[in-house]
């Protein structure tokens, strides 16, 4: 009986391969396997308008699908570069102040019922009421409305027309069914039973979440696009350690993040690989020039240039980085990470030169005393260094504690435990130096919520209160850059100035290693998401071990 | 002998009111409120309207008054972290917690009276003096290191046994049940032994002091006068008579292998008790950490009354 | 007590696991008062690139860790707080449980019936959950308040020996004859009756000691207790743990220096137990006296011989 599970199992994904026109590969018969996740955490919420963490992201997007995927290279002008998904094509207006979008008439939720225009519509009502309070609200506020012109064609309004009006709707937009939530109040979504049960149209299909243990996916043999490969996905909130152990005996098979120093076990290693990903963020010391919590009076310490400049060339960043990230990592150039599509590999960040760092700390008027710290005006040259609970963060700032003693600097490290405090404590200024960093959509619109004027308070990200007209005026000329080549040389130019203000020390850019195990081909990482193709990944038979043959049963209890 | 045990019972019921008192006042006087560190989608106006649905906006005392009305009422509050009721939650966790320990529990008590009883018969031999050496480090080794230091020797560098979860996370729900029955059996073994030998040790060294009391009774050298077997001797009156004391800490070792089993459960990932309330914790999920304390002292004021019962069953004299 | 402090001492030594236990700790409070002096350069990372996360080697006896500390400096400056915080709290314990104990026993009654009733219920809380959970809700507490409350919640179980005691010794006759003579129930207590309780006193505290440098431990390995840069052994875990699969130094020295401290206050309180009060030898009333595993329960248990006539 269990020899048949699997069999029949491959019937029905044949079949449903031969009715879906995308079927490229033949692979179906190959479909297969199952791969267990350890995860840093259980996720918070799998209902796409409240997911916000990396957990609930792949699964989300796992089981739901969007109207058009972007591709690896994460170009986010225009609309060439994306995937139809739900969306079969789109017609812009000729003022293209509105798309509408034609949906693919084989798309079906995972209870059956197709997917229709006013689901789109409901999603977008979702995602942008502030009752809800969604984390992707604020990028959606280039949307105006979206109509059903007929049951499969949905018409999104803009406001204006914008190079990422496209990518707006495609990469925020996570489309969720109407006859299922809609009838719930929206205040009472964070409570409700069914928002744990997510029902999707993606290539996966949710089965269960038991709160703490693991949540299952399954794949969803009858699906539009084709089923995904594997038969099964089971994430496993795990604490580092044993999801460490774990990959290392073979009892998993992906880990997102391995610790960056136990990396080199992987390459020995007889069931797992390292992969490594360059991201999108970057992280930096942020140094506030403006006494904490205040928005007027100027930081005894880093209100002056000269201070900023010295502390920046007084640290070996390249050894910091090495004692972290061994082989693996990569160095900041400046405010912004090298992989992104605005990057400049010109620009660099001060060299390293503690000669000259001295020095500048002594012209600007900290004097080393007998005990080898720097004095000004009776004021020691002492500050305290704010840090959140990400691990290799913390490992910076106790290197960076002692390279600042070599300085003359006494620094007192803050730990903060816990994301939302140590948010509390970046919004209201209320720090010294910070261990900060942007992990930013792919569109250089995040830039600004970083780095302009209008980014300072609550709508932005811009907690230094950095504001330089200069760099004001060349990002907003990021943001109505029609060819990738204008916009580079607009950011290009606004990195520069930054550089120059010395905000920061640029320390380096994410980089992480996945590790997977060796049995799993594994296609199409994307910066922004490890998770983003996995309905593609496959284990070839010869490979698979016992769980692997478990087949699309579903569980006995 | 029925008023005393309806005044134990009385007097069970008053230490629930005080710890659940204590528990509440110190747990909701700490700073912040589960609302301030919920997760980044909640706005500032969802927060205020759950402060005031869950009454976090009332003075504490009326919070209190309002907590022990639903609690009276079999509801524990909700669980933000975990979007559940606390009394699922609970009753989800609570059984795996006492599997563990109620295993680790009989073992310990199965050995140690056995290791005690053979210690004491065999007195200041290299048997008596060598077990005790290693029973008394066994007893002095930290909880946690001793979970980590077996997972690591059993589960990580010689993989015999499995060092985490209760289950299989991917094979358990598919297997035969006598398949799945192995993989639960395999997955306690570590953690259980983790425990065992921690409690293993107090058991016996009590054991042994308490048979070491009742050896040179009189009736005890009236039966070998008798000339009864040693091995009689041993078994059928003096073991007996020193069963007694060891009924009076069975109850009282609760509280302390509901604390080591925190740590274990920590460390082996096992899905109880001790591993909800340290997430619980970390997530500031009031209600949640303010239901384990109470129902973990719950737990341990049940087990002194049956203990205490027990006692006043087998022992005669403790009756008043 | 009626023997002098001298004569203990003579007894004790007398017993090869009190010297042995002596000696370690003696050693350890040698290691502590180096630790402290050491404290500054344990911080200072030589080699950062070259020097992490080694194996124990002539440099470094014990192995360095992720920000290439040498282990042995650590575990040395560990080894001051680590003591401290376990004497210090062991104190508070001690002075809180006597007091508790010795009014409880002395006055009876009524009194006595509430106190323990109290006191039931104090004990009925779990310590470690109550402690993760005060620890955790008001993080970061300073090093005196962890102190403090690792004191204040061990103290229940030595307040009922000592009322045990009290209720035996309240009705010895020099003690009814001070009554008598209208002396002050302070005086009393203090006088008379406090230097009866002294001996399972000074056993329970040697073993709390232990007790609570495993507690300590535990709670720092959870992040919650001591923490940089007031680090102790526990801590060193903490940092250490989630690479332990591979740097099995770190989890490994600092456990066993945790270990034999914890031996030796254990072994101590064995010895002293056997010198102080020797009737306890056989006796099932306190073989055990130790916050860790057994709080006794006043009624449950028969109590030796002597005591059971008092009552």
């Amino acid at each position: 009986m269990r020899r048949l599970r699997p069999l029949l199992a491959s019937v029905i994904a044949l079949a449903a391969c031969t009715s879906n026109e995308k079927a490229a590969t033949s692979s179906a018969g190959e479909a297969g396997g199952t791969l267990i996740i350890p995860t840093s955490g259980d996720a918070s919420d799998l209902f796409p308008p409240f997911v916000g963490e990396a957990v609930g992201r792949a699964i989300q997007d796992m089981v739901f699908d969007r109207l058009a995927e972007i591709d690896t290279t994460l170009t986010t002008v225009g609309d060439k570069t994306f995937t139809p998904h739900i969306a079969r094509s789109w017609t812009w207006a000729p003022d293209s102040l509105s798309i509408a979008f034609s949906i693919d008439p084989r798309a079906r939720w995972h209870d059956g019922k197709p997917v229709l225009a006013s689901d789109i519509r409901y999603t977008f009502n979702v995602f942008n009421d502030p009752k809800v309070g969604s984390p992707v609200a604020p990028t959606l506020t280039n949307l105006d409305s979206v109509t059903v012109r007929d049951s499969l064609t949905a018409v999104v309004w803009f406001k204006r027309h914008t190079p990422e009006q496209f990518y707006d709707v495609a990469y925020q937009l996570v489309i969720i069914p109407e006859h299922v939530y809609g009838s719930i109040p929206v205040e009472q979504l964070h409570t409700s039973e069914l928002t744990r049960n997510p029902i999707g149209s993606g290539r996966f299909r949710f089965v269960k979440w038991e709160a703490g243990k693991r949540i299952e996916l399954i794949a969803d043999t009858a699906n539009y696009r084709g089923r995904a490969k594997l038969d099964r996905v089971i994430f496993v909130p795990s604490d580092p350690a044993t999801a460490v152990a774990q990959i290392l005996n073979g009892q998993a098979d992906f880990m997102e993040a391995f610790l960056i120093d136990q990396a080199s076990k992987l390459d020995s290693n007889t069931f797992a690989r390292p992969i490594v990903i360059p991201l999108l963020g970057h992280v930096f010391l942020s140094m506030n020039r403006f006494a904490p919590k205040s928005k007027t009076t100027p930081h005894p310490i880093f209100s002056d240039l000269r201070v900023r400049r010295a502390l920046s060339m007084g640290v070996d960043r390249e050894s910091m980085l090495r004692n972290v990230f061994g082989n693996v990592g990569r160095l900041a150039h400046g405010p912004f990470a090298m992989n992104a599509s605005y990057a400049d590999s010109s620009l660099h960040a001060p060299p390293f030169d503690t000669v000259a760092a001295k020095a500048m700390l002594d012209s600007s008027g900290w004097r080393a005393g007998a005990d080898g710290f720097r004095k000004k005006n009776g004021r020691p040259l002492r500050f305290t260094l704010t840090v959140s609970s990400s691990p290799t963060r913390r490992r910076y700032s106790v290197l960076l504690q002692e390279q600042f003693r070599k300085l003359g600097a006494q620094v007192d490290i803050n730990q903060i435990d816990g994301q939302p405090p140590y948010l509390a404590l970046r919004a209201a200024g209320d720090f010294d130096a910070m261990m900060d960093g942007f992990s930013p959509d792919p569109s250089p619109s995040g830039i600004k919520q970083s780095w302009s004027t209008s980014g300072i308070g609550k709508a932005g990200q811009n907690a230094l209160l950095y504001s330089n007209p200069k760099v004001d005026a060349e990002l907003d000329s990021v943001g109505t850059a029609f060819t990738p080549l204008m916009m580079r040389q607009h950011a290009s130019r606004a990195f520069r100035q930054i550089i120059d203000d010395a905000p920061a020390i640029w320390l380096y850019d994410m980089v992480v290693v996945n590790a997977a195990s060796r049995r799993i081909n594994v296609t199409g990482m994307r910066s922004d998401g490890w998770w983003a193709n996995i309905a593609d990944w496959t284990i070839p038979p010869d490979k698979r071990i016992d769980r692997d043959r478990i087949g699309l049963a579903t569980p006995k209890s | 002998m029925r008023r005393h045990i309806v005044a134990r019972l009385g007097q069970s019921l008053i230490v629930i009111i005080i710890v659940t008192t204590i528990s509440f006042f110190v747990i909701r006087t700490a700073p912040g409120d589960p609302f301030s560190y919920t997760s980044s989608t909640i706005t500032p106006a969802i927060r205020d309207h759950w402060r005031q649905q869950f009454g976090y906006d009332r003075p504490i005392p009326e919070q209190f008054i309002r907590y022990v009305g639903s609690v009276a009422r079999g509801q524990l509050g909700y669980s933000f972290t975990r979007r559940e009721a606390v009394s699922r939650a609970l009753a989800e966790a609570v059984p795996r917690t006492l599997l563990l320990v109620g295993v680790a529990l009989s073992l310990s008590v199965f050995l140690g009276v056995i290791v005690g009883v053979l210690q004491a018969t065999r007195r200041n031999s290299w048997l008596d003096r060598g077990s005790s050496a290693v029973l008394l480090t066994l007893y002095s080794l930290p909880d946690f290191w001793a979970a980590l230091m077996i997972s690591l020797l059993f589960g990580i560098w010689w993989k015999v046994l499995p060092a985490n979860y209760m289950v299989d996370p991917s094979l358990h729900d598919y297997m035969r049940p006598w398949d799945a029955f192995v993989d639960r059996v395999q997955h306690l073994i570590l953690p259980v032994a983790t425990l065992t030998l921690l409690t293993m040790a107090a058991i016996a060294r009590y054991q042994r002091s308490a048979m070491l009391e009742v050896l040179p009774a009189d009736y005890i050298r009236t039966a070998r006068a008798k000339g009864l077997s040693e091995r009689e001797i041993v078994w059928r009156h003096a073991f007996r008579n020193a069963l007694t004391p060891m009924v009076a800490i069975l109850g009282l070792l609760f509280p302390a292998l509901l604390g080591g089993s925190l740590f274990v459960e920590k460390v082996f990932s096992w899905p109880g008790m001790g591993l909800l309330a340290s997430e619980a914790i970390g997530g500031r999920d009031y209600d949640l950490v303010t239901a384990t304390v109470i129902i973990g002292s719950v737990m341990v004021v049940v087990g002194n009354l049956l203990a205490d019962l027990l006692h006043m069953a087998i022992d005669p004299r403790v009756r008043e | 007590m009626s023997r002098s402090f001298a004569r203990v001492i003579r007894d004790l030594l007398r017993h090869w696991s009190a010297r042995w236990a002596l000696s370690v700790i003696a050693l350890l409070v040698i290691a502590a008062i180096i630790g402290a002096f050491l404290h500054r350069s344990s911080a200072i990372q030589a080699d950062i690139v070259r020097m992490a996360n080694n194996p124990p080697s002539r440099a470094h006896l014990l192995g360095t860790d992720q920000y290439s500390r040498d282990l042995l400096t650590r575990i040395l400056s560990g080894a001051t707080v680590s003591l401290s915080v376990a004497l210090l709290s062991v104190v508070l314990s001690m002075t809180l449980g006597t007091a508790y104990g010795l009014v409880a026993g002395y006055f009876g009654g009524r009194i006595d019936g509430f106190m323990m009733r109290l006191l039931d219920g104090f004990l009925s809380i779990p310590r470690v959950l109550l402690l993760i959970a005060v620890l955790a809700l008001w993080r970061p507490v300073p090093i005196s308040g962890l102190i403090f409350l690792i004191g204040v919640t061990g103290w229940f179980s030595i307040s009922r020996v000592v009322r045990a005691e009290t209720l035996v010794a309240r009705r010895l006759e020099y003690v009814e004859a001070a009554r008598a003579l209208g002396t002050s129930d302070v005086r009393i207590l203090w006088r008379h009756l406090l230097p009866n309780v002294a001996a399972p006193v000074i056993v329970s505290a040697t073993l709390a000691v232990g007790n609570v440098i495993s507690l300590e431990a535990g709670l720092s390995y959870l992040g919650i207790g001591a923490h940089e840069p007031q680090a102790s052994w526990g801590s060193i875990f903490h940092e250490g743990v989630a690479y332990f699969a591979g740097n099995w130094w770190v989890v490994l020295f600092p456990g066993v220096a945790i270990v034999v401290t914890v031996l030796a206050f254990n072994l101590l309180g064995d010895a002293l137990r056997d010198v102080l009060d020797p009737r306890q030898l056989h006796g099932s009333d306190t073989p055990l006296v130790s916050s860790r595993a057994l709080p006794l329960s006043s009624r449950a248990l028969p109590l030796s011989s002597r005591a059971k006539r008092g009552i």
